[in-house]
């Protein structure tokens, strides 16, 4: 069993591994807690997840860019894939739903997928939709999973237009669900017009947004 | 036929009567008269005569006339491709990119500058264009933008921070090819009679910082600039998409191949900010085209006044058009209002 340094240490090794998008290294870490017996809970949130966090600020800052964040990501999933398994079911609570997923018409996915990562890495269940998604299906598997939030990304002007329908399935589907959008040609004012519940800026943003928004239903 | 007096006199460095306005547009002008937006990339003749008939309509300045992008790395290199057809899709996406591992990115070939990808529907469209007395539009992605078309953005990304080799492979590789098709342009048509617009949206500050622009987008800018001395083209005109504050120290540092070219800015950069780095060259843009699209006419109208008052400060000249491809589904009376506001306030 670790004590307390111990763990302190493998803890600070992930959140450090995360953020120098070092692979090997949170691997090598997730294996460590495991095989010394830190709690995998406690190696995700204090460990992964707060590096993600500490991502998430240097990229709000502009020191860290797309492409560090996808190599933080790939580093925080591949420990991630590790720990999972060991999660103690009774050490955590439900985990938030979240539906995400690219309109159809509208393969860019990079955006989608580093709020995926953060979501992921906040500790929400996320089901991931992926891409070019029929419009249909956004309000199907919400009713399906029971997800709380349903996360929309577009890219091009003309996907966008996609987002007021889908908006309306969902909400006539079940009007406490919220819905958070957006994308580059997205905007605050135009979420509202959609009637959507939320905007995120970017992905750092995203985490925050939809935690607002399920504390105000 | 001379469809663009004010754009011709800004290139010949010569003041004009009013602010030029181009619509920057393919998907929008196909459906303004009753075609598809897919018709923008497969379909010269219909997207040909589509440009100019909206042009007429709205009062546009044609040069430079676009059509689809003449290469494009994820087709060229032999990817696949799917056209837009729903009515959500309003731009041609790659499918499958042509090379997504070390192996398949060592393994590239050069593709063939004639029949590659959608170059036999670019070089159609650019002989209609020189049958009408218009110059013939090249419309190449900047080599980092090629270069991230042939993998894959998400995984062009990736490998500049791990394997830096593998993108200046691909950054090479890109260069080359469009210096290829570039001569069988040069070869059908004269150089001078050539009107090069580049865009390079993944260059953006969106995606990439102003450090990794220095390393792996920048000296291909400025290799490309030293190899267009040879080539005494019509007009050069570059897109600077997205938000780039952060890259116009170092994009300015570039000794483009001519003067005054064409710098197009997204809604993201301010037309006194790019003049200021450009000093040279005339200012082109800026309405956000996600106002055009999702704006009151009112609003469209207000902010290409907006625009107009910062534009006709500048020195060397400046077109108003939409900061980026103006939205195909764009409501009719929306592009109005920018023709409208250009004749209302757009005069020196």
């Amino acid at each position: 069993m670790a004590t307390t340094e111990r763990t302190a240490e493998i803890l600070q090794g992930l959140h450090d591994a995360v953020v120098d998008f070092e692979e090997d290294d949170t691997v090598a870490l997730a294996h460590a807690a495991i095989d010394e017996g830190v709690d995998a809970y406690n190696a995700i949130m204090n460990g992964l997840a707060r590096g993600m966090e500490t991502v998430g600020d240097l990229y709000a800052r502009q020191e860290y860019f797309v492409p560090e964040l996808l190599l933080c990501a790939d580093a925080l999933y591949a420990a991630l894939d590790i720990l999972r398994p060991h999660l103690q079911i009774e050490a955590q609570a439900e985990p938030r739903k979240i539906i995400l997923g690219v309109v159809e018409g509208d393969i860019h996915d990079i955006g989608k997928n580093l709020v995926k990562v953060m979501f992921d890495a906040a500790g929400w269940e996320v089901i991931d939709l992926v891409a070019d998604v029929k419009i249909e299906r956004f309000a199907e598997e919400q009713k399906r999973t029971g997800a709380q939030v349903v996360g929309i990304s577009a890219l091009m002007t003309t996907s966008m237009l996609a987002m007021p329908k889908i908006i309306k399935m969902v909400k006539d589907g079940d009007p406490n669900v919220r819905v958070l959008v957006g994308g580059a040609p997205i905007n605050s004012d135009i979420a509202a017009t959609y009637g959507a519940d939320g905007y995120a800026d970017n992905a750092g943003e995203a985490v925050a947004a939809a935690q607002i928004m399920v504390a105000r239903a | 036929m001379n469809r663009s007096p004010r754009i011709e006199a800004l290139l010949r460095g010569e003041k004009v009567d009013r602010v030029p306005l181009h619509g920057n547009s393919t998907g929008f002008t196909n459906r303004n008269c009753g075609h598809t937006i897919a018709s923008a990339y497969n379909d010269p003749e219909k997207s040909f005569h589509s440009s100019l008939q909206t042009a007429e309509q709205y009062g546009w300045d044609l040069v430079p006339q676009v059509f689809a992008h003449t290469l494009l790395g994820g087709w060229d290199f032999g990817g696949e491709v799917k056209f837009p057809e729903s009515e959500y899709q309003g731009a041609l996406s790659i499918s499958r990119f042509p090379a997504t591992t070390e192996e398949e990115v060592w393994n590239l070939q050069l593709p063939d500058p004639k029949t590659a990808g959608g170059i036999p529907y670019a070089m159609e469209y650019a002989k209609l264009q020189v049958s009408h007395g218009l110059p013939a539009i090249f419309f190449p992605r900047s080599a980092f933008c090629m270069a991230a078309n042939i993998c894959g953005t998400q995984q062009f990304c990736k490998w500049m921070l791990k394997k830096p080799q593998l993108c200046e492979h691909l950054l090479r590789m890109s260069m080359e090819h469009t210096f290829n098709v570039l001569q069988y342009w040069v070869d059908t048509f004269g150089a001078e009679n050539i009107v090069i617009y580049m865009s390079s949206p993944s260059e953006s500050n969106q995606i990439i910082s102003p450090k990794q622009f220095e390393r792996f987008a920048l000296p291909y800018h400025v290799e490309f600039h030293h190899r267009m001395r040879e080539f005494p083209i019509h007009a050069f005109g570059l897109h600077i998409c997205g938000e780039q504050n952060l890259n116009l120290p170092y994009l300015s540092t570039v000794d483009l191949c001519m003067h005054p070219c064409i710098i197009s800015i997204g809604h993201e950069v301010e037309p006194e900010t790019a003049a200021g780095y450009f000093p040279g060259d005339i200012i082109y843009g800026n309405i956000n085209p996600a106002i055009i699209q999702t704006g009151t006419p009112q609003q469209v109208y207000d902010e290409t006044r907006a625009i107009l008052e910062k534009g006709k400060r500048i020195p060397t000249g400046f077109i108003f058009a939409p900061g980026c491809e103006l939205p195909p589904m764009s409501p009719p009376f929306n592009v109005y209002q920018m023709t409208k506001a250009v004749n209302d306030y757009g005069w020196y």
